[in-house]
Protein backbone atom coordinates (compact mmCIF):
# COMPACT_ATOMS: atom_id res chain seq x y z
CA UNK A 1 0.00 0.00 0.00
CA UNK A 2 2.92 2.33 1.14
CA UNK A 3 4.87 1.48 -1.87
CA UNK A 4 2.11 1.83 -4.36
CA UNK A 5 1.34 5.81 -2.94
CA UNK A 6 5.22 6.25 -2.63
CA UNK A 7 5.34 5.58 -6.21
CA UNK A 8 2.40 7.96 -7.18
CA UNK A 9 4.32 10.52 -4.96
CA UNK A 10 7.33 10.27 -6.97
CA UNK A 11 5.47 10.46 -10.51
CA UNK A 12 3.66 13.79 -9.15
CA UNK A 13 6.92 15.28 -8.23
CA UNK A 14 8.45 14.54 -11.53
CA UNK A 15 4.97 16.06 -13.31
CA UNK A 16 5.52 19.10 -10.88
CA UNK A 17 9.34 19.52 -11.61
CA UNK A 18 8.12 19.45 -15.50
CA UNK A 19 5.38 21.85 -14.84
CA UNK A 20 7.76 24.20 -13.62
CA UNK A 21 10.31 23.77 -16.13
CA UNK A 22 7.98 24.59 -19.02
CA UNK A 23 5.18 26.42 -18.30
CA UNK A 24 6.43 29.61 -17.44
CA UNK A 25 8.20 29.81 -21.01
CA UNK A 26 5.62 28.33 -22.51
CA UNK A 27 3.02 30.99 -21.29
CA UNK A 28 5.92 33.87 -21.81
CA UNK A 29 6.58 33.07 -25.44
CA UNK A 30 2.56 32.05 -26.23
CA UNK A 31 1.05 35.17 -24.61
CA UNK A 32 4.11 37.09 -26.27
CA UNK A 33 2.84 36.33 -30.00
CA UNK A 34 -0.99 36.27 -28.88
CA UNK A 35 -0.12 40.28 -27.68
CA UNK A 36 2.36 41.35 -30.46
CA UNK A 37 0.07 39.72 -33.47
CA UNK A 38 -3.16 41.15 -31.55
CA UNK A 39 -5.21 38.42 -31.33
CA UNK A 40 -5.76 39.27 -27.36
CA UNK A 41 -5.29 42.21 -25.39
CA UNK A 42 -2.13 42.90 -23.43
CA UNK A 43 -5.02 43.12 -20.54
CA UNK A 44 -6.13 39.65 -20.85
CA UNK A 45 -3.05 38.10 -21.40
CA UNK A 46 -2.17 39.49 -17.99
CA UNK A 47 -5.48 38.32 -16.12
CA UNK A 48 -5.19 35.14 -17.34
CA UNK A 49 -1.47 34.59 -16.39
CA UNK A 50 -2.62 36.17 -12.80
CA UNK A 51 -5.44 33.34 -12.73
CA UNK A 52 -2.74 30.68 -13.53
CA UNK A 53 -0.49 31.64 -11.21
CA UNK A 54 -3.11 31.53 -8.43
CA UNK A 55 -4.16 28.40 -9.57
CA UNK A 56 -0.90 27.17 -9.40
CA UNK A 57 0.14 28.56 -6.33
CA UNK A 58 -3.18 27.22 -4.39
CA UNK A 59 -2.71 23.56 -6.45
CA UNK A 60 0.79 23.33 -4.83
CA UNK A 61 0.17 24.37 -1.48
CA UNK A 62 -2.29 21.57 -0.78
CA UNK A 63 -0.94 18.95 -2.80
CA UNK A 64 2.61 19.85 -0.49
CA UNK A 65 0.12 20.15 2.45
CA UNK A 66 -1.47 16.49 1.83
CA UNK A 67 2.26 14.91 0.69
CA UNK A 68 4.14 16.29 4.11
CA UNK A 69 1.53 14.65 6.07
CA UNK A 70 1.80 11.76 4.48
CA UNK A 71 5.27 11.38 4.87
CA UNK A 72 5.27 12.65 8.29
CA UNK A 73 2.73 9.39 9.29
CA UNK A 74 5.30 6.99 7.09
CA UNK A 75 8.43 8.17 8.60
CA UNK A 76 6.74 8.38 11.97
CA UNK A 77 5.39 4.85 11.63
CA UNK A 78 9.06 3.92 10.50
CA UNK A 79 10.27 5.37 13.60
CA UNK A 80 7.69 3.58 15.46
CA UNK A 81 9.08 0.22 14.02
CA UNK A 82 12.33 0.54 14.22
CA UNK A 83 11.83 1.27 17.73
CA UNK A 84 10.34 -2.06 18.57
CA UNK A 85 12.67 -3.86 16.55
CA UNK A 86 15.45 -2.17 19.09
CA UNK A 87 13.40 -3.31 21.40
CA UNK A 88 12.81 -6.85 21.02
CA UNK A 89 16.71 -7.35 20.01
CA UNK A 90 17.78 -5.71 23.55
CA UNK A 91 15.50 -8.74 25.14
CA UNK A 92 17.03 -11.49 22.24
CA UNK A 93 20.19 -10.07 23.81
CA UNK A 94 19.52 -10.62 27.37
CA UNK A 95 17.83 -14.04 26.59
CA UNK A 96 21.33 -15.29 25.25
CA UNK A 97 23.51 -13.59 27.82
CA UNK A 98 21.27 -15.53 30.22
CA UNK A 99 21.65 -18.89 28.45
CA UNK A 100 25.16 -18.45 28.14
CA UNK A 101 25.44 -18.51 32.05
CA UNK B 1 20.11 11.10 -24.26
CA UNK B 2 22.94 10.02 -22.21
CA UNK B 3 23.48 10.98 -18.30
CA UNK B 4 25.58 14.29 -19.44
CA UNK B 5 23.01 15.39 -21.94
CA UNK B 6 20.25 14.91 -19.45
CA UNK B 7 22.12 16.91 -17.00
CA UNK B 8 22.50 19.73 -19.37
CA UNK B 9 19.27 19.89 -20.61
CA UNK B 10 17.71 20.16 -17.20
CA UNK B 11 20.06 22.94 -16.25
CA UNK B 12 18.89 24.71 -19.49
CA UNK B 13 15.44 24.28 -19.11
CA UNK B 14 15.52 25.56 -15.60
CA UNK B 15 17.20 28.60 -16.21
CA UNK B 16 15.60 29.72 -18.96
CA UNK B 17 12.54 28.68 -16.21
CA UNK B 18 13.95 30.78 -13.80
CA UNK B 19 14.45 33.29 -16.46
CA UNK B 20 10.60 33.47 -18.06
CA UNK B 21 9.39 33.60 -14.37
CA UNK B 22 11.06 36.94 -13.24
CA UNK B 23 10.16 38.37 -16.57
CA UNK B 24 6.97 37.38 -16.53
CA UNK B 25 6.81 38.95 -12.53
CA UNK B 26 8.53 42.27 -13.88
CA UNK B 27 6.60 42.65 -16.60
CA UNK B 28 3.05 42.01 -14.34
CA UNK B 29 4.27 44.71 -11.64
CA UNK B 30 5.34 47.10 -14.58
CA UNK B 31 1.88 46.65 -15.70
CA UNK B 32 0.02 46.82 -12.71
CA UNK B 33 1.84 49.67 -11.39
CA UNK B 34 1.26 51.62 -15.09
CA UNK B 35 -2.45 50.17 -15.10
CA UNK B 36 -3.25 51.99 -12.10
CA UNK B 37 -1.33 54.89 -12.19
CA UNK B 38 -2.88 58.68 -13.00
CA UNK B 39 -1.97 60.62 -15.88
CA UNK B 40 -1.01 63.06 -13.65
CA UNK B 41 1.01 63.67 -10.30
CA UNK B 42 1.17 66.58 -7.90
CA UNK B 43 -1.73 68.29 -9.93
CA UNK B 44 -3.04 71.60 -9.51
CA UNK B 45 -5.30 74.03 -12.02
CA UNK B 46 -6.64 77.55 -11.83
CA UNK B 47 -8.10 80.12 -13.41
CA UNK B 48 -5.93 83.19 -13.23
CA UNK B 49 -8.70 86.10 -14.33
CA UNK B 50 -11.51 85.80 -12.22
CA UNK B 51 -13.65 87.65 -12.35
CA UNK B 52 -13.61 87.45 -16.14
CA UNK B 53 -15.23 90.66 -18.13
CA UNK B 54 -16.38 90.88 -20.70
CA UNK B 55 -13.05 91.40 -23.13
CA UNK B 56 -11.10 88.18 -21.86
CA UNK B 57 -11.79 84.85 -21.81
CA UNK B 58 -10.62 82.20 -19.54
CA UNK B 59 -7.57 82.06 -19.02
CA UNK B 60 -6.44 78.46 -17.06
CA UNK B 61 -2.81 77.79 -15.14
CA UNK B 62 -1.95 74.31 -14.36
CA UNK B 63 1.24 72.68 -12.90
CA UNK B 64 1.92 69.18 -12.39
CA UNK B 65 3.89 66.25 -13.55
CA UNK B 66 3.85 63.03 -15.55
CA UNK B 67 5.47 59.86 -14.39
CA UNK B 68 4.49 57.91 -17.93
CA UNK B 69 4.52 59.57 -21.58
CA UNK B 70 1.32 60.64 -22.18
CA UNK B 71 -0.63 62.42 -25.17
CA UNK B 72 -3.76 63.85 -24.87
CA UNK B 73 -5.84 63.26 -27.47
CA UNK B 74 -9.21 65.19 -26.14
CA UNK B 75 -9.46 67.96 -23.50
CA UNK B 76 -12.43 69.77 -22.69
CA UNK B 77 -14.70 71.28 -19.85
CA UNK B 78 -17.83 71.89 -17.98
CA UNK B 79 -18.69 74.67 -15.96
CA UNK B 80 -21.60 73.92 -13.21
CA UNK B 81 -23.48 76.71 -11.76
CA UNK B 82 -22.86 76.74 -8.16
CA UNK B 83 -26.21 76.56 -7.10
CA UNK B 84 -26.71 73.46 -9.66
CA UNK B 85 -29.07 74.53 -11.93
CA UNK B 86 -26.97 74.49 -15.14
CA UNK B 87 -24.05 73.85 -16.88
CA UNK B 88 -21.85 74.86 -19.70
CA UNK B 89 -19.43 73.29 -21.71
CA UNK B 90 -16.28 74.86 -22.57
CA UNK B 91 -14.78 73.45 -25.29
CA UNK B 92 -13.73 76.53 -27.71
CA UNK B 93 -9.63 76.58 -27.06
CA UNK B 94 -8.19 80.78 -27.84
CA UNK B 95 -4.54 79.48 -27.19
CA UNK B 96 -4.02 76.11 -26.58
CA UNK B 97 -1.60 74.33 -24.04
CA UNK B 98 1.64 72.83 -24.44
CA UNK B 99 1.14 69.15 -25.56
CA UNK B 100 3.89 66.44 -25.29
CA UNK B 101 5.36 67.50 -21.92
CA UNK B 102 7.99 65.43 -20.22
CA UNK B 103 7.63 62.76 -18.14
CA UNK B 104 8.53 63.91 -14.58
CA UNK B 105 9.17 67.41 -15.12
CA UNK B 106 6.62 69.87 -13.96
CA UNK B 107 6.06 72.73 -16.34
CA UNK B 108 3.78 75.45 -15.88
CA UNK B 109 0.68 74.96 -18.70
CA UNK B 110 -1.75 77.51 -19.93
CA UNK B 111 -4.54 77.66 -21.88
CA UNK B 112 -7.48 79.98 -22.52
CA UNK B 113 -11.25 79.18 -23.26
CA UNK B 114 -13.84 81.51 -24.87
CA UNK B 115 -16.67 82.11 -22.33
CA UNK B 116 -19.71 80.05 -24.02
CA UNK B 117 -21.88 82.27 -25.63
CA UNK B 118 -25.33 81.54 -23.76
CA UNK B 119 -23.56 82.09 -20.33
CA UNK B 120 -25.35 85.76 -20.34
CA UNK B 121 -26.04 86.34 -16.86
CA UNK B 122 -22.61 85.37 -15.45
CA UNK B 123 -22.18 84.37 -11.94
CA UNK B 124 -20.36 81.81 -10.21
CA UNK B 125 -19.59 78.53 -11.53
CA UNK B 126 -17.37 75.17 -10.98
CA UNK B 127 -15.39 73.91 -13.15
CA UNK B 128 -14.28 70.31 -14.27
CA UNK B 129 -11.61 69.86 -17.02
CA UNK B 130 -10.93 66.86 -17.77
CA UNK B 131 -8.32 65.13 -20.56
CA UNK B 132 -8.48 61.48 -22.52
CA UNK B 133 -4.69 60.37 -22.90
CA UNK B 134 -3.05 57.55 -24.51
CA UNK B 135 -0.11 56.52 -22.45
CA UNK B 136 3.00 54.36 -23.25
CA UNK B 137 5.22 52.71 -21.11
CA UNK B 138 7.52 49.69 -21.91
CA UNK B 139 5.63 47.43 -24.21
CA UNK B 140 2.08 48.88 -22.90
CA UNK B 141 -0.17 51.30 -24.48
CA UNK B 142 -3.46 52.31 -22.80
CA UNK B 143 -5.95 54.88 -22.56
CA UNK B 144 -6.34 57.17 -19.75
CA UNK B 145 -8.97 59.69 -18.65
CA UNK B 146 -8.02 62.11 -15.97
CA UNK B 147 -10.54 64.64 -14.19
CA UNK B 148 -9.74 68.08 -12.27
CA UNK B 149 -13.10 69.14 -10.36
CA UNK B 150 -14.04 72.01 -8.73
CA UNK B 151 -12.15 75.08 -10.50
CA UNK B 152 -13.89 78.13 -9.42
CA UNK B 153 -14.51 80.52 -12.34
CA UNK B 154 -16.63 83.86 -11.26
CA UNK B 155 -18.09 85.28 -14.75
CA UNK B 156 -19.01 89.12 -15.50
CA UNK B 157 -22.92 89.32 -17.18
CA UNK B 158 -22.55 89.75 -20.53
Amino acid sequence: MDKIRNQKIAKQVERWDLFARLTPTLFLMTSLLLVVFDVVPLEYAFYIGLTGFAITAVSWWWWAIFTIRYLITVLSRASSNLTDVNDEIKIVKKELADLKR
Amino acid sequence: MNDKTYRLVKAATNIISGLSMATIIVLGVAYMSFNNAFVFQDIKIEITNNPVDTTRDIEFMMIGSKKYECNSTRVYGVAYAEDGSHSHDLDLFTQQYTRNVRPGEEMPNQWHMKVPGDMISGGVYRVSMTGDFVCNYLIFTQEKSQTYDNILLIVDPR
